[in-house]
């Protein structure tokens, strides 16, 4: 009789069990073998064992977590949506408001006035005042020269004086 | 002499769907109760996965949150449990993926080396026996090591939730076929470790087995 290795044995414990026809007839057969695989499975548990046994303060502590974030998001939405109702009903009585005032601002619609078109004459240019003909020489930046231009015209009548005495 | 006619007083316990609409009614103690009805199980799923106590905390709390978020989109076509379950497997696997993903840049190579205490079944577990169950659940801890992201859920709900192909496939979303393939090839490098291990034993007595 040839007897399931341990691979074996392995394999048929984590495949659903009854899948493995052949080592299921055996086991049932052989005692030896049926000890072998009782002894795994046994083993196999023990190292699956979970180490989930937690005291009950920590699945307390755990669910008043859970339900302090539920608290929390709901405070979250309610708060969100308050804000979003809040800034909708600012935004329409923006539009309502400045609606209102463009109505009562707003000119009255009048058709547009005719306008008449009449031929224009040319009319001569008037002439300049006194006071709008800039006297150049009168500037400041010429003053220095007006003793020059003085003295020059003093020169030019000595000139004309003494040609005038010459000539007398 | 006044009789006092005693009416039975119903414990029944509310279903799943009662608290379910009573908490969309906004009976945030409705939920409470569904958290606690539910809790042990989705924690002992996201450790079987994660093999990590604190992040099987968190994704716990983070599984009954995501689940309170999108109640009302709960058809209720399957169990709540379910629903649940499935919420917590995608959760560890995205844990499982990040891990991997940090590992790569960290020396920790998908490190599970803690060494778990040993829990004995029987009262008065002799040393040896105790040694070998040590032994055993750190060469299944080095097996899975070597297992992608999907046969290592695969196998530790098979392995650690004793769940059945067929409810694994369901939680998954997958095929029988495929979670059997999946658990196969898990299978097989689980035995090539304990294979290991076996040779380790040799010497030591059957009964230690």
């Amino acid at each position: 009789m040839k007897h399931f290795s341990e691979a074996e044995l392995l394999e048929t414990y984590y495949t659903q069990p009854g899948e493995s026809m052949p080592v299921m007839m055996h086991l049932a057969d052989c005692s030896e073998c049926a000890a072998r695989y009782e002894r795994l499975e046994r083993k196999l548990r023990e190292a699956a064992a979970c180490h989930t046994e937690k005291p009950a303060t920590f699945w307390t502590r755990q669910r008043l977590q859970i339900m302090r974030r539920v608290d929390a998001q709901n405070a979250h939405a309610i708060s969100a949506r308050r804000t979003l109702r809040v800034a909708a009903a600012a935004i329409l009585s923006f539009f309502l408001g400045g609606a209102l005032v463009y109505e009562t601002v707003k000119p009255a619609h009048q058709p547009a006035p005719m306008v008449k078109v009449t031929p224009v004459t040319a009319q001569p240019a008037p002439a300049p005042s006194a006071a709008d003909i800039h006297d150049a020489w009168q500037s400041e930046e010429l003053q220095d020269f007006h003793n020059v231009v003085e003295w020059e015209s003093w020169v030019a009548d000595n000139k004309t004086t003494a040609h005038q005495g010459s000539s007398l | 002499m006044a009789t006092f006619r005693v009416n039975p007083i119903s414990e029944s316990v509310p279903s799943d769907q009662e608290l379910i609409a009573r908490t969309l009614g906004g009976d945030g103690a409705a939920f409470g109760i569904l958290v606690e009805r539910f809790q042990r199980k989705i924690y002992r799923v996201a450790y079987a996965i994660t093999r990590d106590e604190t992040e099987a905390d968190t994704i716990t709390q983070d599984t009954f949150i995501q689940a309170y978020t999108h109640l009302g989109k709960f058809q209720g076509r399957s169990e709540l449990e379910t629903w649940l379950t499935r919420i917590t497997i995608n959760r560890s696997r995205d844990w499982l993926r990040r891990r991997k993903f940090v590992s790569i840049f960290t020396s920790d190579a998908d490190g599970d080396d803690r060494i778990y205490a040993i829990e004995p079944v029987d009262e008065q577990p002799d040393a040896e026996r105790q040694f070998m169950s040590h032994q055993l659940r750190a060469a299944i801890l080095r097996a899975e090591r070597t297992l992608s992201s999907q046969q290592k859920i695969i196998f530790r709900l098979r392995h650690y939730e004793n769940h059945s192909l067929e409810e694994i496939a369901e939680l998954l979303g997958l095929r029988s076929g495929t979670v059997r393939a999946h658990l196969f090839r898990a299978i097989h490098k689980v035995r090539k470790e304990l294979g290991e291990w076996v040779t380790q034993r040799e010497g030591i007595p059957d009964e230690a087995l």
